[in-house]
């Protein structure tokens, strides 16, 4: 019976504390935001590691998407006959969820598993007891860039993706397809909202702060040498993953 | 007896199962040199780590300039810990930095000095520690007995009032070696600051030290003045002194 409870019991345990902890850095990271030193180089440049850095792949990721959805979405609305409703519906797709959740889970992979990697080689190599040793705070001065250099840059990462995606569809739709070009950009214009977009940037920001969290939180919780830093980093990006696949849920439903 | 700066009392560490610390009970007196002594792997560099607030004993007092750092909020840890400088057992100099950042470093985040006197002085602790020609190097670039010599110039260039330094010697040539144990022996002379430094070189030890301590398996074998530890008929002391590997110290 003991043993049943546990085996129940541990990972729930585990659970609540890994989210108290992740809970705990973040707001730590957050009242850094607001306390100086102010660390706008370092912030410089996370936005450029995080963001300019992932802009061939959010293209690459944004347009290759907008396109196989023109395909997938043709076949249904062929049936009926309302063809021109593709554009509509790799506008509103892309902005409401394929953008952000697809932008957010490449950069994860691209640039979260690389935060988890460089602070957790920093924790393993003493790097992080030596900010400490020197006064600094090693979360004023490695999280709190990343997290904000995150929320900033995400939505922007996200547009990019729209209006690749949009832009792929539309060459998929009318070049490829030969659906009516002023039936599909008509339609398109008349039922993607600005609210659409907002929706999805929403969406994003929320996005960027959890892959850039857990990627931190996973690298400051390394522990065992570069065979740690191989397991966190892994661990940072399933996470990661999860966690925009579940926000992404609770986002839906609450803006629906 | 002088000046107590640090003091640890009973403390008491542990790694998962792995009991490290069980009961260590070191004064560290100011404005000399410690040194503390100890086989490999009894917890000397935990110490170190223990005596800033690094990590926390489980059990026990630390207590830096009368304040029991176990006890005090992470506000107050960080003040303190603007007392100390430290020179890690690997240097633990930042890797993404050059070596010239890393001895910049403290000076941009703790003074206002403006870049040209930063560095001078970055330059002149480099020379200190007899390196020249490397402050555009990144510490990858450089050796072990190199980076050693840039964490120390790291760890005093503030100027702090109590270092550590975690085997600062190992892993030198013998000439460096002796380079180092009179940058450290000079360095505390003439700032009158409090040092203590790990090492498990017998005769550097004796060179350098005003007091001693060892330690062996986790507990304090002896502490007490240079003289004193010289003259001591303590198993321990005296098999590790002579360097043998007959007597109460098991390596196995
Ligand atoms: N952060 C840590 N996590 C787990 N074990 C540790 C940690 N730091 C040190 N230890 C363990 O504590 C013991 C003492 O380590 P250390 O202080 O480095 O020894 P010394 O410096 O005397 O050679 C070792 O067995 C080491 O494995
Ligand atoms: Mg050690």
């Amino acid at each position: 019976m003991n043993r049943v409870l546990s085996l129940i019991g541990a990972p729930i345990l585990n659970l609540a504390l890994e989210s108290g902890r992740i809970f705990l850095l973040l707001i730590d990271s957050i009242l850094w935001i607001f306390r100086p030193p102010f660390r706008w180089k370092l912030l410089i440049k996370q936005m450029e590691f995080i963001g300019a850095n992932s802009i061939s792949v959010i293209i690459l990721t944004g347009t290759f998407t907008g396109m196989v959805f023109a395909f997938q979405s043709y076949i249904g609305f062929h049936k009926f006959g309302a063809e021109y409703m593709v554009g509509t519906v790799v506008g509103l797709g892309m902005a409401r969820e394929l953008g952000p959740v697809l932008s957010a889970i490449m950069v994860a992979a691209r640039a979260g598993s690389a935060i988890t990697a460089e602070i957790g080689t920093m924790k393993v190599t003493e790097q992080i007891d030596a900010l400490h040793s020197l006064a600094v705070d090693p979360v004023q001065y490695l999280v709190t860039p990343r997290i904000l250099a995150g929320l900033l840059v995400m939505p922007l990462l996200n547009s990019i993706a729209v209006f690749c995606g949009v832009v792929g569809g539309y060459f998929v739709g009318v070049k490829i397809l030969d659906i009516n070009r002023t039936l599909y950009l008509q339609y398109m214009y008349q039922y993607v909202d600005l609210s659409d977009l907002y929706n999805g940037m929403i969406k994003s920001v929320v996005f960027g702060l959890i892959l850039t969290l857990i990627g931190c939180y996973k690298g400051m919780a390394v522990s065992g040498g570069a065979e740690g830093v191989g397991r966190s980093t892994t661990e940072s990006v399933v996470l990661s993953c999860i966690l925009i696949l579940v926000f992404d849920y609770i986002l839906t439903a609450f803006m629906f | 007896m002088e000046n107590i700066i640090i003091e640890m009392k009973n403390v008491h560490k542990s790694f998962g199962k792995h009991q490290v610390h069980k009961g260590i009970n070191i004064k560290v007196p100011q404005g000399g040199i410690t040194v503390i002594l100890g086989p490999s792997g009894t917890g000397k560099s935990v110490l170190l780590k223990e005596m800033m607030g690094l990590l926390m004993p489980e059990k026990g007092e630390v207590i830096v300039d009368g304040v029991d750092i176990t006890k005090i909020s992470k506000v107050e840890l960080v003040n303190i810990r603007k007392k100390f400088g430290m020179l890690f057992q690997n240097a633990a100099l930042f890797d993404s930095m050059t070596v010239y950042d890393n001895v910049a470093f403290p000076l941009r985040e703790h003074t206002k000095l403006k870049e040209k006197q930063i560095r001078e002085i970055v330059l002149e602790k480099l020379r200190l520690v007899g390196l020249k020609d490397v402050e555009n190097k990144m510490p990858s670039e450089l050796s072990g007995g190199m980076r050693k010599r840039v964490g120390l110039a790291r760890a005093i260039v503030l100027e702090p009032k109590i270092i550590l330094y975690d085997e600062p010697t190992t892993g030198l040539d013998p000439i460096m070696r002796d380079v180092v144990d009179d940058l450290i022996y000079n360095t505390q002379k003439q700032l009158n600051i409090t040092s203590v430094v790990i090492s498990h070189d017998i005769d550097s030890a004796f060179k350098i030290a005003d007091y001693m301590a060892m330690i062996y398996d986790g507990v304090t074998v002896l502490n007490d003045t240079k003289e004193n530890f010289k003259n001591s008929d303590n198993p321990y002391v005296r098999q590790f002194i002579n360097g043998s590997k007959d007597g109460p110290i098991k390596m196995f």
